[in-house]
């Protein structure tokens, strides 16, 4: 057992924490993180920080040098992830496009596709949604309804796309469309790389329950795409989207040491806050309570390392990855919980009137919902564990 | 990074499981139960064959002198097949007191007898005050003549029956918290003490009552310091409680591979019961505490392997953990089994029985849930 980082690991940290300290806008690591509210303002700087990233090499560190990434190790994804949880860095508006579409595109894309995408991704010039969901498809990806028919070597495109997060901000979108219909519901899908900018494509803001506004419906009315924006085959679309979500091998990294990192926050709240004017800390209760948290909170993290060291192993991911998305999403939905049940009645208070800086534990407490859904709900979760890792028969609908 | 047993540790527990899967996995414990312990003793002697009883102890005395980490699949297995009888005490309690505390002459004997596989040792901890703290030690230890004289009474003592020789707490001075407490080493033959043996729902393992009636044993037989044994002990179960949380995970996994492998083959309503959700998720749940335990008590062996400054935060985790998680899925088990997991017949309950003994195991949950908060600095 070795839980260290090598040398070369830990140079890379430095480097790139000497790089944050040069490059996070003013005062961000002191903790004044001066967030527009305008949406196009707070756009405007998303954008930014990522053709930031770029320019410093440290936007798609995982990618082929010959793509204009690093070529960085699983180890050192992981390094960037902790350090990136560290600084609380602003979010990756391109996180599709960096993390899913680029690699699946190198995998599976044409030539053309190649040349014509992969460096606007890099650059944050062409920033992507994916257009999974729909009304009618949710935890049943299969059952999309949008249809793509074929004109010349135009395809039109009608139906309703819905939680598309970043949308609003997209500028391309790997979206899922049925262009035939077999008895195999997986089969007749097809993957196209439309363009967000063109007037068959509208956008429409959904208001999440935290107050933000993240993801989106997107309508497609006679949207046009051209085979050149197919991606693998026609009506092959299904395992297109497998192998994009393969691709996506270091995100629960990230949640893991934001976990982490809330806990040690979390301690820091129970202290600050008093009753009779004793840290609550104090109390045997919150102490029980914290050590349970503190426990499970270990767990998910010792669980991560050890399948990661099984994936570094086989070097490939398994499906111990549901487990880790499952545990991590639940435990930080219950951590943040916790933090607001801490704050006694004044926990309710919201934005500028919340006892904890800029509402920190209000709004992440609102957040954390979405994350046993987004990605897969849990549920879904444990149909996977319960089929793919203990054996079990598979779920009634599937 | 590399959070895994190594391949020779792998291997070792694949010996093991060979072994104990020979024998019937729980057929012994059965076995044990119904007041047979020919069939144990011949299993413990085949496991100290295959070097189980010497592992972590030092090649002076006979031993491979590898670490808690090299205990671990010996644990687990043990575990998976609830077997009866004093490995994790001896092994993973008594030894580590021995190689830290012990002289020489200890060591050169008990150590040799234990990496032989000829000796175990059980811990005389409670009284019938009930206390797990220092000052639930009353059982007097006077000085005379050279000699320390023994009179008092200790309960609950661990499989006192199988044990040749006793790790007891004694009373040797007044002192403030943990002064004045002594560890002693007591053979099971000494004339004046009597073994009377206390009704355990866990009926793989048992318990004892034993009376001290003024046992003459020589100072030569003192463990560790006069009057400092508190803190010995609190080493030593640090050590200990590392290894339970093996012990546990093999428990845990065994009791998951059972509910799995039934909800696979049991059918209602002309489908596996496994495909039902309420059972699945119930299931996938279960597997999530094991793997979780699993993490919490490989790093607590790691930890104190390597003595990192998070050990005491890390084993007192994965001790709790453990036991609670154990006693709610083996109680999950039987749900899932239906109307057969509530019969004596099949083996649910054995684990049900074994969660409940271990979740107070040698100090009780809310005092190692104290010891984290402490160890956490808060
Ligand atoms: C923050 C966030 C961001 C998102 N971003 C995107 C995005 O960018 N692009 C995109 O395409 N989508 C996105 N989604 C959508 C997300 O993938 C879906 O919400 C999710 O897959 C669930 O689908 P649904 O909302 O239709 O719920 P439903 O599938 O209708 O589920 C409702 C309830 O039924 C349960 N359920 C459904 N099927 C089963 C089953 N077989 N067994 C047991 N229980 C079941 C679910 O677990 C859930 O509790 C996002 C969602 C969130 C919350």
């Amino acid at each position: 057992m070795d839980f260290s980082f090598t040398t070369k690991e830990e140079e890379f940290r430095l480097e790139l924490r000497a790089w944050l300290e040069g490059n996070l806008p003013e005062g961000w690591l002191e903790g004044i993180s001066n967030v527009s509210k305008d949406e196009g303002e707070y756009a405007v700087s998303l954008r930014n920080w990522q053709r930031k990233l770029y320019e410093g090499g440290w936007a798609a560190i995982a990618w082929p040098k010959k793509y204009g990434g690093r070529e960085a190790t699983l180890m050192e994804e992981i390094v960037y992830q902790q350090e990136m949880v560290r600084v609380k860095a602003p979010a990756l508006v391109n996180y599709v496009g960096i993390h899913m579409v680029g690699p699946t595109l190198m995998q599976i894309g044409t030539d053309e596709q190649k040349a014509k995408y992969i460096q606007k991704i890099l650059t944050g010039e062409e920033v992507w949604c994916q257009g999974y969901s729909e009304p009618n498809a949710g935890s049943d990806l299969s059952a999309i309804q949008t249809s793509a028919v074929k004109d010349g070597d135009r395809w039109i495109i009608n139906g309703q796309k819905v939680w598309t997060s970043f949308g609003h901000l997209a500028d391309r979108c790997f979206l899922l469309a049925r262009t035939n219909r077999f008895d195999k519901k997986h089969k007749g899908i097809t993957v196209f790389l439309l363009d967000m900018n063109q007037p068959g494509v509208e956008t429409r803001p959904i208001i999440q329950m935290d107050g933000q506004h993240d993801f989106n419906e997107v309508y497609l009315n006679d949207a046009i795409a051209y085979d050149a924006e197919i991606v693998g085959e026609v009506d092959e679309g299904w395992k297109v989207t497998i192998a994009l979500l393969m691709h996506e091998r270091t995100g629960i990294g990230a949640q893991v040491f934001t976990l982490e990192q809330q806990f040690n926050e979390l301690v820091g709240l129970a202290k600050e806050l008093k009753e009779d004017d004793k840290p609550l800390l104090g109390n045997p209760l919150v102490r029980h309570t914290m050590v349970d948290l503190y426990t499970r909170s270990r767990g998910s993290l010792l669980n991560y390392y050890r399948n990661l060291t099984k994936t570094l192993k086989n070097g490939h991911p398994g499906a111990e990855g549901s487990m880790d998305k499952l545990m991590v999403s639940e435990l930080t939905k219950e951590l943040l919980s916790q933090s607001i049940s801490l704050q006694g009645h004044k926990g309710v208070l919201w934005k500028e009137d919340a006892i904890s800086s800029n509402s920190y534990w209000q709004d992440n407490y609102l957040y954390s919902f979405g994350q046993t859904i987004g990605g897969g709900t849990s549920e879904i979760q444990k149909n996977t564990i319960g089929e793919r890792i203990l054996g079990l028969p598979k779920d009634m609908g599937r | 990074m590399d959070f895994s047993l190594n391949q020779e540790q792998e291997m070792f527990r694949g010996y093991v499981r060979k072994y104990l899967d020979g024998a019937g996995q729980t057929k012994t414990a059965r076995a044990y139960i119904e007041g047979e312990t020919g069939s144990l003793r011949a299993l413990l002697s085949g496991l100290a064959e295959l070097g189980c009883t010497s592992i972590n102890i030092s090649e002076d005395y006979g031993g491979m002198g590898l670490g808690p980490l090299d205990l671990i699949p010996v644990l687990e297995e043990t575990g998976r097949s609830l077997l009866p009888g004093l490995y994790l005490e001896t092994n993973a309690l008594a030894v580590p007191l021995l190689e830290k505390f012990g002289t020489e002459e200890q060591k050169g004997r008990y150590l040799a007898e234990i990496a032989a596989g000829t000796k175990t040792f059980s811990l005389a901890w409670l009284e019938p005050g009930g206390s797990y703290g220092p000052f639930g030690i009353n059982l007097e230890a006077r000085s005379l003549n050279g000699q320390l004289i023994l009179s008092g009474v200790k309960t609950m003592v661990p499989d006192a029956e199988l044990a040749d020789h006793y790790i007891v707490l004694v009373r040797t001075g007044k002192g403030n918290r943990n002064e004045g407490i002594t560890l002693v080493i007591v053979d099971r033959n000494e004339t004046n003490l009597t073994l009377e043996s206390q009704k355990n729902i866990d009926e793989t393992r048992q318990l004892s009552a034993l009376a001290f009636n003024d046992v003459e044993i020589p100072m030569g037989q003192v463990l560790g310091a006069m009057h400092q044994g508190w803190d010995a002990l609190q080493e030593g179960l640090l050590s200990f409680n590392a290894a339970l949380s093996a012990v546990i995970v093999g428990c845990m996994e065994k009791v998951v591979e059972m509910a799995a492998e039934y909800a696979k083959i049991r059918e209602q309503f002309g489908q596996p019961i496994g495909r039902f959700q309420a059972i699945k998720h119930r299931i996938v749940d279960m597997k999530m505490d094991l793997e979780t335990a699993r993490s919490l008590a490989y790093y607590a062996n790691w930890a104190l392997e390597s003595g990192a400054e998070d050990r005491v935060q890390a084993i007192s985790c994965a001790r709790i953990f453990a036991t609670k998680a154990f006693v709610r899925i083996s109680s999950d088990n039987i749900q899932i089994h239906g109307g057969i997991g509530f019969t004596e017949e099949i083996d649910c309950h054995l684990f049900v029985k074994r969660a409940r003994f271990y979740e107070n195991y040698l100090g009780s949950t809310e005092q190692y849930y104290k010891q984290a908060a402490t160890a956490l600095g808060w």
